[in-house]
This record gives structure tokens, C-alpha cells and sequence, in this order.
């Protein structure tokens, strides 16, 4: 993998960003972390371009599955957007949100890699 | 200091204490493959990666299990406000292998579900236990993991 993608990785839990975050490395992504929808959302707001957003579900004060329908509102409609989460229901909600993919936690970097691959295909 | 390029009796033993500890922990049941994935993201540019990640856990998890503690004692009973603030700590524990916390989370979550005070609270002090016993093996485990050095945080270590 030679490309470097920018992506944006969105959960309030510290351990969890730390872990995904390290596996996006590996896939030689350049990493931006928001702790909740909110301040992805604000990303977007403030002109920053992202060519993937992985972003868990259950966050204080905005949830995953609002902030990607913000994004998506935006206008963001080419950036790849993949709702992470250990709840059973999630897939439903992200996918009708406007997420593109799910990936159940705990985050397997099998699962992961295929998903960042096609990213870098399309570049 | 430890000359690694010749493994002397005291590095080959601390490896099998080593090697021994960590088949241990997924014969009982304290970690499961998650733990394997960790140490598959570790390299030589995050050597203690791993141990990194754990020490995190072990930081934030003692917040929510005081949290957690906290609701259990309010009134009226906050069952959303519970299943969330274990839902975090069920995530968090399985990103880094720690079964049984994870599962003492799920039977946490299903008291909530059943607005069971009771069951909630057993639960939580189970959690305690399973947390306290948790920090005190993985702790001991990377102290081990030191003493044999760089070369040991550096290589990939499979069950």
C-alpha cells in the first residue's frame, strides 16, 4: 500500500481509539480522532476532507449514526464512512444513516484492511 | 546487563515463565484472541504497544466502574444511564481481550434490561473482583516482559 488516505476516526472511549488508530497506521492512513459525532461533524464544518471516517455508534452528545447523517447532508457523499460498534442493532442504524460498511467490535484488522483497500483502489 | 545475543539460563526461564503466564490467561478464561491482536499491531516503531494499551484500560475502567457504583446507588434508578456507562466498559474490555469482564458486562447489561437492582449490583462487584484480578496478572505479566528486555516487546509472541 503506497497511498497515504486521511482518515478520520471517531469514538469516546480512549482505549478504543487507540487501538483502531494503530491498526489504520498500519494501513498507512494519516489519522485525525474526534472523541464524539459532534466534533467529526465540525471537521467536516471547518473544510477538512477525509477519504475515510470510521466512527462508533453510542457517543455523548452526538451518536455516530447522527453525525453521518450531518456529514452526509453536508454534501460528503464520496467519503467512505464505516459505523463500528458492539451493539447487535447497529448495522441497521448506520446503514440507514448513510454509512457505507460495518464492522462489529471488537475491530478485527482483517475486516478492517479490505474496507481501507478499496478506498486506496478508487484514489 | 543482559546479554541477548547469547540467552543465558535466566532469559530462557524468564521467556517459558513468560510464555507460561500468557497460556495461562486464555486457559482460565481472562483473555481471549483480541489480546493476540493487540501484539500483532506491536512492531519496532510502538514496541510496547501492547502493554500501552492495557495500562490505558486499566487507567480508564476504574472511572467507570466508579461511576457505574455511583448510579447503582441513586434513586429513582437510572437503567439507561447504567447500560451505558457499562456498555463503554464492555468495549473497551473486549478491545483488549478481557473476556470476562466482557461477559460480566453482558450479565450486567441484561439486569439493566430487566430493571433488576439487585442482579446489578452482584454484578458490579463481580466486575470489581474480575478487574482487580485482571490488573494484578497482566501487571505481573508485563513486568516479566520487561526484564527480558527490548528484544521481547519487539517480536510478535503467539500462543
Amino acid at each position: 500500500m503506497a497511498s497515504s488516505l486521511k482518515a478520520l476516526l471517531v469514538d469516546d472511549m480512549s482505549v478504543e481509539r487507540m487501538v483502531v488508530s494503530s491498526m489504520l497506521r498500519k494501513f498507512h492512513c494519516e489519522i485525525t480522532l474526534a472523541k464524539n459525532g459532534k466534533e467529526a461533524v465540525d471537521m467536516f464544518l471547518e473544510g477538512n476532507e477525509f477519504d475515510i471516517v470510521v466512527c462508533d455508534k453510542d457517543m455523548p452528545i452526538m451518536t455516530g449514526p447522527e453525525a453521518i447523517v450531518k456529514i452526509r447532508a453536508m454534501g460528503a457523499t464520496d467519503v467512505k464512512i464505516v459505523g463500528v460498534s458492539a451493539d447487535d442493532n447497529a448495522m441497521e442504524a448506520f446503514m440507514g444513516a448513510g454509512a457505507d460498511d460495518f464492522v462489529p467490535k471488537p475491530v478485527r484488522p482483517e475486516i478492517l484492511q479490505p474496507m481501507v483497500q478499496e478506498v486506496i483502489n478508487k484514489k | 546487563m543482559m546479554d541477548l545475543s547469547e540467552p543465558t539460563m535466566d532469559y530462557s526461564n524468564l521467556r517459558r515463565q513468560i510464555t507460561f503466564m500468557k497460556k495461562s490467561f486464555f486457559d482460565q478464561g481472562y483473555l481471549d484472541e483480541q489480546f493476540n491482536q493487540l501484539e500483532e499491531l506491536q512492531d519496532e516503531s510502538s514496541p510496547n504497544f501492547v502493554e500501552e494499551v492495557v495500562a490505558l484500560f486499566l487507567k480508564d475502567s476504574p472511572r467507570l466502574l466508579s461511576n457505574i457504583e455511583q448510579t447503582i446507588g441513586k434513586y429513582p434508578q437510572d437503567f439507561y444511564r447504567l447500560d451505558s456507562l457499562v456498555h463503554q466498559l464492555k468495549g473497551s474490555g473486549s478491545s483488549i481481550g478481557a473476556v470476562r469482564m466482557k461477559n460480566e458486562c453482558s450479565v450486567f447489561k441484561a439486569h439493566c434490561n430487566d430493571r433488576n437492582l439487585e442482579g446489578c449490583r452482584r454484578s458490579l462487584q463481580k466486575m470489581k473482583r474480575e478487574h482487580a484480578t485482571l490488573k494484578q496478572k497482566l501487571e505481573s505479566y508485563f513486568q516479566l516482559l520487561r526484564q527480558v528486555g527490548p528484544r521481547e516487546h519487539a517480536v510478535n509472541s503467539r500462543k
